[in-house]
């Protein structure tokens, strides 16, 4: 015995419900039909819960910005422009329900401060400290106790003041006071970067370790990773800019894609090629043109938010020349 | 049950093997392209793996791939016409009305989600559904536009909300 995908009796459910939801809607609803609506819906607990699926299904439509959502889904004919207008500059604001839960867990859209992916964003706090957020980050703050809380991304904090401001993450505690430092929070830990002054660590073990200017190290789930030294004064997403010192390709493209809304994908024969240069950030597109006037590789544009690179072809090659194909 | 029946694993290896960059070339043809058309076979192969039709009873495996395939096909270019309409919209809106950056793309993926779940519904059907999900047009206006019956109107919405209600269901 196969059971069939929907059962025939779930399919007329739906019908029905539709048909409920039809009449309900066409503003000549009589008292009678409402009864009958509500008798329908208390007589078995499928059908309420049919009739909730089916109002699950228009909200799906609601709070989205009408003339965008016509434009797109209304494609054959554009013409109908005029009818359209009126709900001009009202419902095409910005953000309704549906973009609630989406793509990010609650608590980082309840954060106090947080950026989209390609946003950064600059924060002046009451103490006089000055906080960064790079691309797709969240943190909360609590200013009075002097405590904030790296939820996710990566945030600069530049406090002056000699009160001491500590940030949580989930491998831990950094505290600073007077100093100037940099957090980049993944999946495997946080890493912790001191541009001026100095900080010290905190792991969840309990273990503290100090770091001093032009010193990085990572808060893990099992304590600290190696100290290392960097240059504190070279341009970063701070200051807007990628640079790239005789990088793979592949890492750095790695690191663009975090600043890129949509898909980007390269052909893993890339991968191992090496860039060198220093890239504005506020235009990815244009960081892409570069990359392809200056290495063997092509941007194949899928669509605006899906962008392939892949290796430049070579000038065609009369088919029996060609390398050996693999016959099946 | 025959006992010869493959474990579902190893029949969708043999057909990935034997059948892929046939579905692949094939593909490429018409997208005149073989990356996207190696994106499209892999897709093709996943909805494959994922759908409840068992792979060792395909009489015509090919048959079957195709009919997967030029579907995926569909979509794709469904999915890049919108995305064309879409962005052509964003250059008419005034600026205070467009969204920032960072939401356009989140519009978009909504969009294309609700693209698909009206894809199969006759034009004029379409258009009522929308314009009274969207703009909230009363079925009596809609009438006047279409020139048809508010009756028709009603029928029209009760067959949006089903086809909708029953895609859900799958």
């Amino acid at each position: 015995m196969r059971a069939a995908p929907a059962s025939t009796q779930a399919r007329e459910l739906m019908r029905t419900a539709a048909k409920w939801l039809a009449l309900m809607e066409s503003g000549h609803v009589s008292e009678d039909d409402q009864a009958r609506l509500q008798a329908w819906r208390n007589s078995s607990p499928t059908h309420e819960h049919a009739w909730q699926r089916a109002l699950l299904l228009r909200q799906r439509f609601s709070g989205l910005p009408t003339e965008l959502a016509m434009a797109a889904l209304d494609r054959p004919d554009m013409a109908r422009r005029t009818a359209v207008k009126r709900a001009l500059g009202v419902a095409t604001l910005l953000p309704a329900a549906w973009l609630l839960g989406r793509e990010l867990p609650v608590d980082v859209w309840r954060a106090d401060v947080h950026t989209a992916t390609g946003e950064q964003q600059q924060l002046k706090l009451a103490d006089g400290s000055n906080l960064q957020l790079n691309t797709d980050s969240a943190v909360n703050l609590d200013i009075a106790s002097g405590q904030l809380t790296l939820l996710r991304g990566e945030m600069s904090l530049n406090a002056p003041g000699s009160a001491p401001l500590s940030i949580d993450v989930p491998y831990g505690r950094v505290a600073v006071s007077r100093s100037e430092v940099c957090l980049r929070l993944d999946d495997h830990g946080c890493r912790v970067s001191v541009i001026s002054g100095s900080a010290q660590l905190q792991s969840v073990q309990g273990a503290a370790l100090m770091l001093n200017q032009g010193q990085q190290s990572s808060l893990l789930a099992a304590g600290f990773g190696p100290t290392e030294g960097f240059d504190a004064l070279l341009p970063g997403w701070r200051e807007g800019v990628l640079m790239a010192d005789d990088q793979l390709l592949g890492d750095f493209l790695r690191e663009l894609s975090r600043y890129r809304p949509g898909l980007l994908r390269w052909d893993p024969a890339l991968e191992n090629l090496r860039v060198t240069g220093s890239f504005r950030l506020d235009d990815t597109d244009r960081i892409l043109s570069l990359l392809a006037a200056s290495l063997p590789l092509e941007v194949q544009s899928r669509t605006r938010y899906w962008v392939t690179l892949v290796p430049q072809t070579v000038p065609q090659m009369a088919p029996e020349i060609a390398p050996q194909k693999k016959t099946a | 049950m025959s006992e010869s029946a493959l474990p579902t694993e190893q029949s969708l290896h043999a057909l990935y093997r034997d059948h892929r960059s046939w579905l692949e070339s094939w593909l490429g043809r018409r997208m005149g392209n073989s990356w996207d058309a190696a994106d499209l076979s892999q897709d093709t192969f996943l909805r494959v793996a994922t759908s409840s039709q068992k792979i060792a009873d395909l009489q015509e495996p090919r048959a079957y791939l195709l009919t997967i395939g030029k579907r995926l096909l569909n979509t794709f270019y469904t999915r890049r016409n919108l995305e064309q309409a879409y962005l052509d919209a964003l250059t008419q809106l005034p600026e205070q009305s467009v969204p920032s950056p960072e939401h356009r793309w989140a519009l978009l993926e909504t969009l294309q989600a609700l693209d698909e779940l009206l894809d199969g519904l006759p034009v004029l059907v379409r258009r009522a559904f929308l314009w009274s999900q969207l703009e909230g047009i009363g079925y009596r206006e809609i009438a006047e536009r279409l020139e048809i019956s508010e009756r028709t109107v009603k029928r029209y919405m009760a067959q949006a909300y089903e086809h909708c209600l029953l895609l859900d269901l799958e």
